[in-house]
């Protein structure tokens, strides 16, 4: 029957331009599900809106540092008071909207006063963007102005570049919101002009109808069926291309890039294998490694690997009595076995690390500290030194508050259904149950699992983090203030929140490197968490692709720089 | 006595399907944390600052409805019970339910009605033609079982209970990695329905669309089937030694007259138990080949939804396979009376 079907149908079977050598076919496991630019909060959202729009300033991993995109230079900047700095940018003279008009001060005031409109549901870019209180235009130069932003830490200025500017003339070509000012529009909810422009904004409808919205990126959007397939293709006529030399963050060669949406792994592997894709990011090891050991694979496909800044921790909740003394935790950490973790998971290729800063950014990793050592005899020693003595029974106890004694037992929660944190979690088992310590181990689905880290009910956890090479900012993370909300552990010390505030501050690179690596060297005494690895994002592309411009930022690679080989370049 | 009617077959039936989608609403409600879905997200953004997640955090739960109470009363263990009003989740539900509303996505903010039409786009074409294909081939093999040798009717029922003893995974992969596959047959697709790009004629499109769905189809046929046959081989199997059988061979009919003319009709009856679910399996999609497909079908919405607690999509999803259910019921009442006008329900 499959026979006759296929002989049947195959004289119906499509013509396949969508497979014409213009067209890059990328793969996605999720749809965008949301194209407003104020509104954007996934993945596939953040690659699709940084194509068709422009910030002003942008993350470049190569330079480890946010760089001007639609801004001329990087702003400048100049503290108020204690509390307040001016961020001064300047628009690049070349950076026009597509009906030819230029990219203006006027435009990032309009986009501004939108993102602080009341009744829009963009809640999240107003609490991201908040901190600009104002917005002054510069009189003799339309291009130029300055944001008064709260707070005086360089992560500030720069996430304060890091918005797409929406078209006045687009949105608001009679200009009804340039008479309110950006403080007061947050207030502004009776004024009519307002009102009249929130409702003429929401009927646009631009997280389903993203075309409705011009924006100064490269891509216009060409077509769009949610959960199947999204195309955009390349403006005939785009601003950056007047530039002699554009940077890499104005550059942009393919004419159409096509984001297949395929959730299953394997299908998505066979559609690359049978060329219906050409590029395939975050690919799961096991597959990956398949496909690199298959001759007929090797081929046909190209194999990439880029250092990410996502790390495997395993976390201790120092709330727990048992639990409470870094050397308990250090004794702990001694029984994960590292290296064959990474090969077990993730097939030998990640990279372990002292702590949470990558190894990559080694201005500021602290590579004198020795890499954590699988190590039982050390554990025991380490347990010893914490007053946990050996029963007879093989179990461990210490003297506890009052007359109960502190016996030590562990559960170890994790996200269901991840093969790697099941893994961790076996390896730590099988190992401390070889010294005598029980281990339990507690799947979770995540949303469950999530509510557990923040009520502080767990013992150990094991948790995949994100950083990224731009800001150092770990409050959340491990500051007393963070505990609750992005500090499960639980931990903090007056040394450490005085670390993490100096880090914040920090402008001085040497400072910042002096003090990021004594915030290591305390973290590698007191682990409150144990760094396992850096994973490495894994991506084949066809080898009819030139060679795959690769990121250690999400997702992996840069769609706008990926090249065909030129005629010349394959002779 | 019309009024007893209507209560008996419209009445209780959506007295019962109101009672199932409360009860699941104030569950799922109640046993999972309304901040899951915001945190989830709000963790992986760095450039939020503490104070400002907090109060992010609100003002969303806040304009999902989220931070009301749940149902009119609640209970403390210290204060007991108490009267919470009408402004609670429950309530505002409950009120844009019977103005057809099922409010918004969590995560994608858009009306779950659009999403669930938008979805059922793609799964009907899927889940109405397996399911024609498998009537169809169920009621050809399970009467032609009956026409031929004892010996290889055996042989294909027992084939039949092994491939109806395989998951539904296990055959979608399988077909995938024998008819999708580079390295072997490589006939179809192995994902979606294609692009705007492949341009066909007008005249093609159904073509086309059957070229992408035969795996699918023929996934969820080779799923379904095998019960179907099984259900029907056994009851044509007992009523082919009813004395009305004998009575019509014995009036010279054939084998083949006696199974379509006379023994099918009666044997259809249990089948049409199994035919009662299939309505709402339509509706409900199939989770395992709309993500192994990637067809952005109602079964991929629902898991997705469960997935990321995006409560609205789910119970919207519910809605509608419970309306689904109660409407196959009341059809399947009236589909026993025409099979046999002696049936009273």
């Amino acid at each position: 029957m499959l026979v006759w079907a296929s002989v049947g149908l195959s004289a119906c079977s499509p013509t396949s331009s969508g497979t014409t050598t213009e067209n890059i076919r990328i793969h996605w496991a999720r749809d965008p599900e949301n194209l407003d630019p104020l509104r954007v909060d996934n993945p596939s959202s953040f690659e699709v809106t940084n194509l068709l729009h422009c910030s002003l300033l942008r993350g470049n991993e190569a330079m480890l540092d946010i760089v001007p995109w639609l801004a001329e230079s990087a702003p400048v900047t100049r503290l108020l008071g204690d509390s307040l700095q001016f961020v001064t940018y300047r628009l690049r003279p070349e950076a026009t909207w597509d009906n030819g008009s230029p990219i203006l001060a006027q435009d990032v005031a309009f986009t501004l006063k939108v993102m602080n409109a009341p009744g829009l549901p963009i809640e999240r870019s107003q609490a991201t963007f908040g901190f600009i209180r104002d917005i002054q235009l510069d009189k003799q130069d339309p291009r130029r102005f300055t944001l008064v932003c709260a707070g005086q830490s360089a992560d500030r200025a720069k996430i304060s570049g890091d918005f797409s500017i929406l078209p006045e003339y687009a949105l608001d070509p009679q200009g009804s919101l340039r008479s309110v000012s950006l403080p007061a529009i947050g207030k502004s909810g009776t004024q009519p002009a307002v009102q009249k422009f929130v409702q003429r904004y929401a009927a646009l409808d631009l997280a389903r109808h993203p075309e409705r919205l011009p924006g100064c990126g490269p891509y216009t959007l060409k077509s769009w069926q949610p959960g199947r397939y999204l195309t955009l293709r390349r403006k005939a006529h785009w601003w950056a291309d007047t530039l002699p030399t554009p940077p890499a963050e104005l550059q942009a060669f393919p004419s159409q890039l096509t984001y297949q949406v395929i959730p299953d792994a394997a299908t998505a592997t066979l559609a690359l294998r049978r060329g219906e894709l050409d590029v395939y990011a975050m690919m799961p090891a096991t597959q990956f490694s398949r496909l690199q050991q298959s001759a007929s694979d090797k081929e046909k496909l190209r194999f990439y690997t880029a250092d990410s800044y996502e790390f495997l921790t395993v976390n201790f909740n120092v709330r727990r009595p048992m639990l409470r003394d870094a050397l308990t935790r250090q004794a702990l950490s001694h029984l994960l076995n590292v290296p064959a973790l990474i090969k077990a998971t993730q097939q030998g290729v990640a990279t372990p690390s002292v702590g949470l800063i990558s190894p990559r950014i080694k201005a500021y990793y602290h590579d004198s500290l020795p890499l954590l050592t699988f190590s039982p005899t050390q554990a025991t020693t380490l347990l010893g030194r914490a007053k946990w003595q050996r029963q007879p029974d093989g179990s461990w106890q210490r003297p506890g508050t009052g007359n109960t004694p502190e016996r030590l037992q562990l559960t170890i929660s994790y996200r269901a259904g991840e093969p790697s944190f099941e893994t961790v979690a076996l390896q730590f088992r099988s190992a401390a149950a070889a010294l005598g310590i029980p281990v339990q181990l507690v799947a979770a689905e995540q949303s469950r699992l999530s509510q557990q880290l923040r009520a502080g009910q767990f013992d150990l956890a094991i948790r995949n983090l994100a950083g990224n090479p731009f800001s150092y900012d770990f409050t959340p993370l491990l500051h007393s203030q963070g505990i609750g909300v992005g500090n499960m552990t639980g931990f903090s010390s007056p040394l450490t929140d005085q670390l993490i505030e100096e880090i914040v501050v920090a402008t001085d690179p040497a400072q910042k490197a002096r003090l990021l690596r004594k915030f290591q060297l305390v973290m590698a005494y007191e682990r409150p968490f144990t760094v396992l690895y850096f994973s490495k994002y894994r991506i084949a592309a066809s080898r009819r692709l030139g060679e795959l411009p690769v990121t250690g930022l999400m997702p992996g690679y840069e769609a706008h720089r990926i090249q065909l080989p030129t005629e010349a370049s394959l002779q | 006595m019309k009024a007893r009617t209507a209560w008996r077959y419209l009445g209780r039936p959506i007295v019962a399907a109101w009672l199932v989608v409360s009860i699941l609403f104030l569950l799922t409600r109640a046993v999972s944390n309304n901040t899951s879905f915001i945190q989830a997200t709000l963790e992986a953004d760095s450039r939020l600052q503490l104070a400002e997640r907090e109060q992010l955090t609100q003002q969303l739960l806040h304009r999902s409805g989220l931070d009301r109470p749940l149902f009119y009363v609640s209970f403390h263990p210290i204060t007991g019970w108490q009267w919470q009003g009408i402004h609670n989740q429950y309530h505002a539900w409950a009120s844009r339910l019977l103005h057809a509303d099922l409010g918004l996505s969590y995560r994608s903010q858009n009306p779950v009605s659009e999403l669930l039409v938008e979805a059922l786009r793609y799964t009907l074409p899927l889940t109405v033609l397996a399911a024609l294909l498998s009537l169809g081939l169920g009621l050809g093999v399970a009467t032609g079982l009956h026409l031929t040798s004892p010996p290889r009717r055996t042989a294909v029922l027992t084939a039949l209970q092994a491939l109806q003893a395989a998951p539904l995974f296990l055959i979608a992969t399988g077909l995938l990695l024998l008819f999708a596959n580079p390295d072997f047959l490589d006939w179809f697709p192995s994902f979606g329905l294609g692009t705007e790009e492949e341009t066909t004629a007008w005249w093609q499109l159904p073509g086309r669309q059957l070229y992408y769905l035969a795996l699918p189809v023929f996934s969820l046929v080779l799923v379904s089937t095998p019960p179907l046959i099984i259900q029907l081989d056994g009851a044509l199997q007992q009523e082919l030694q009813q004395l009305y059988v004998v009575t019509a061979r014995a009036k010279g009919a054939s084998q083949r007259q006696v199974i379509w003319r006379h023994a099918l009709r009666n044997a259809f009856l249990p089948t049409l138990t199994l035919l009662s679910e299939l309505l709402p399996n339509l509706v409900a999609g199939a989770v395992v080949v709309e993500v192994l497909f990637a067809l952005p079908g109602m079964g991929r919405l629902l898991a997705e939804a469960a997935a990321t607690q995006d409560h609205p999509v789910l119970l919207g999803g519910v809605v509608l396979i419970v309306v689904t259910r109660v409407v196959a019921q009341l059809l399947a009442d009236g589909a026993y009376r025409l099979a046999d006008p002696r049936i009273r329900l």
